[in-house]
């Protein structure tokens, strides 16, 4: 009896290896690497949402795995993440030494870099990087227009180059709004401490700054409890972010992480096409930059003639007309 | 200049503060009875997410800080019965703890609201804040005064509180006997476990004041990680100021001023770079002159 049970066991299981093969063509398995963490409502939650809708319209078997900050785990991540998958999304400026060093050895994996501009590590990494400074060129703009005290601030993440980017655009586009305005920048140093970032603000706002842009992820979430607080006004960052507070949150320079992993990847699943080794620059003209003012139905501080000046210098910035000067 | 040396400055100097003079307190009372309790970051941090969930379940800043209250002194029991009774080494429950309270918060923050990363809603009420009308005609002190909630003022009263019953009570002698001289305490008649049970448990409510500060008071939602090693800085706090709560209190403000002058210094130009180090060089240099005065004591001692 046992024989037979055994026996059928076995042909169950010969049968069922059989049929996987003969289904469809496997789901691509893809993988985001976060250097931090998810729920920053910004970033990273944008590079998720980019793997939730592959997930939905192509199947994909989506992973996301956080490093939470932890630099030890970063390149052991990105290992872990090779192994099973065929696309590994690495999300965060803090992968770059990791990726140099295990690209080249794991030929076999599709690396996509997130952020920055890496080339000459191998056909299998593809780049993406963002014209950040256009969009914070808009942002600027408003800021400056939207100012009464003809001061405005910004509270950065970290004193590097993807950040710096931000900041030049939006001081470049201030300036041009109006050469008179000044322009103040704290660094939080830290992309996950909202008690820090409420306090940059707060110093920002009592040196007379009435606009603050937060481009410091999670940090960020303090600068608009502190404009709740003192009654001012704040910029959001990456993400469409005025739903958070459509009181104090003018307006967002979105920065389309999400919509950039799913046109990479599923261009990939359409017709095959992967463009390992070089640099993307996701901008304005592609529609990757944009100012974003919440949905409708929310207060708007940003009035239509501004908006509509803004659209004008968009275009004049798509053309060419409009050279935004960069951090990168 | 004046965008630098501003009352926002002495009031960011204030605000900065606070949640570490109040974890400081909970260090100092166990550091008293010889227990140095590393795990502070971790009770406090769980202790602002329990203040977040009291106060978004029952629709008031009392229950927030009642439920902060309590899971800090569930905490402390658990360090107590731990380093006391089983007499397990204090820094590895201690790390234990902050690395408990990070999974723990994270998965009830996922399992119980849904949302990664960040809570925030209007459904959290904050700590109340305080002004009084006749302080404001006073400069700088009047603002300075006014305005903050009310775990800042609390704070203030718990400093001088405990000073008094450290070194002006027959409780707080007990206390520091445990720590220096059991023995002595013993035959007195008097148990050194029972005060250290009450040292940890009184750690164990300054962290859930801290906690409620951090989450209900400094900001009015939860966030993973958001001690952001204030916990440690409180330890640091209370090695300088020898455990002794004003000068604790001091060396508090000392770490908020330079961490507010810092991010001052930035926007004239300073490296932020720099400017971020500023906190932990002056670590290493009041470390210094602590040992140094310390020394210069002993041997004033050895004279004599």
């Amino acid at each position: 009896m046992k024989k037979i049970l055994a026996m059928c066991m076995a042909l169950a299981l010969v049968l069922s290896f059989g049929s996987f093969a003969m289904g469809e063509a496997e789901p691509v398995n893809v993988a985001i690497v976060v250097a931090g963490g998810l729920g920053d409502r910004s970033f990273y939650d944008s590079a998720n949402e980019g793997l939730q809708s592959l997930i939905a319209d192509y199947g994909v078997n989506g992973t996301v795995i956080e490093c939470k900050e932890d630099a030890s785990m970063y390149t052991t991540q990105l290992i872990n993440a090779a192994e099973t998958n065929d696309f590994v999304v690495a999300v965060g400026w803090q992968f770059w030494d990791g990726l140099v060093e295990i690209v080249p050895e794991l030929p076999d994996t599709r690396f996509i870099f997130v952020d920055n501009g890496l080339d000459g590590v191998g056909d299998n990494l593809m780049s993406i990087t963002y014209a950040q400074n256009e969009g914070s060129f808009l942002v600027g703009y408003i800021a400056a227009k939207l100012s009464e005290t003809g001061k405005i601030g910004a509270v950065g993440g970290m004193d590097n180059e993807t950040i710096n980017d931000f900041l030049v655009g939006y001081e470049a586009g201030a300036k041009y709004a109006d050469e008179a305005v000044e322009v103040h920048t704290i660094f939080a140093g830290d992309f996950e401490d909202p008690a820090k970032g409420k306090e940059n603000a707060l110093a920002l706002y009592s040196m007379g700054c009435d606009i603050v842009f937060q481009v410091a992820g999670k940090t960020g979430e303090g600068v608009f409890e502190a404009a709740v607080e003192t009654g001012n006004y704040a910029i959001g960052v990456d993400s469409d972010q005025k739903y958070i507070n459509p009181d104090v949150i003018i307006c967002s320079m979105i920065k389309q992480v999400g919509l950039s992993i799913y046109d990479t990847v599923a261009a990939y699943i359409d017709n095959g096409e992967f463009r390992g080794g070089e640099i993307w620059v996701a901008d304005m003209a592609t529609g990757f930059i944009d100012v974003g003012y919440g949905e409708e139905d929310m207060v708007q501080q940003v009035p239509d003639d501004l908006k509509a000046e803004v659209a004008e210098l968009k275009e004049k910035i798509i053309a060419g007309e409009i050279e935004v000067p960069s951090a990168l | 200049m004046s965008d630098i040396l501003n009352l926002g400055l002495l009031q960011n100097t204030l605000r900065t503060a606070t949640p570490v003079i109040l974890a400081a307190l909970g260090v100092l009372m166990t550091d008293h009875v010889g227990i140095m309790n590393i795990g502070m970051d971790g009770m406090m941090l769980t202790s602002a997410f329990f203040a977040v969930v009291g106060s978004y379940y029952l629709g008031s800043w009392v229950g927030g800080v009642a439920a902060a209250l309590i899971a800090g002194l569930l905490l402390g029991i658990f360090f107590a019965v731990f380093v006391i009774k089983f007499r397990s080494d204090e820094f590895i429950i201690g790390v234990a703890l902050n690395i408990f309270a990070g999974g723990l918060t994270v998965f009830l923050l996922r399992s119980m609201f849904g949302v990664k990363g960040a809570f925030s809603s209007p459904d959290i009420v904050g700590l109340p804040t305080f002004s009084m009308p006749w302080l404001e005609k006073i400069p700088v002190i009047g603002p300075l005064l006014n305005e903050n909630t009310l775990l800042v003022y609390v704070s203030w009263l718990l400093v001088a509180l405990c000073w008094a019953l450290i070194y002006r009570t027959p409780w707080g002698f007990w206390l520091r006997a445990a720590g220096e001289h059991p023995e002595s305490l013993r035959s007195a008649g008097i148990s050194p476990e029972k005060m250290k049970y009450e040292a940890s448990l009184l750690c164990g409510v300054f962290a859930g004041l801290a906690g409620a500060h951090l989450s209900l008071g400094y900001l009015t939602m939860f966030t993973e990680n958001m001690s952001a090693s204030r916990g440690f800085i409180a330890v640091a706090c209370v090695i300088f100021g020898a455990s002794n709560p004003p000068r604790v209190f001091a060396a508090a403000l000392l770490f908020g001023f330079i961490d507010a002058l810092g991010m001052r210094l930035q926007s004239v130009g300073f490296n932020s770079n720099l400017t971020s180090m500023a906190p932990y060089v002056v670590t290493v240099v009041m470390m210094v002159l602590v040992v140094l005065r310390a020394n210069h004591r002993k041997k004033k001692l050895a004279r004599a």
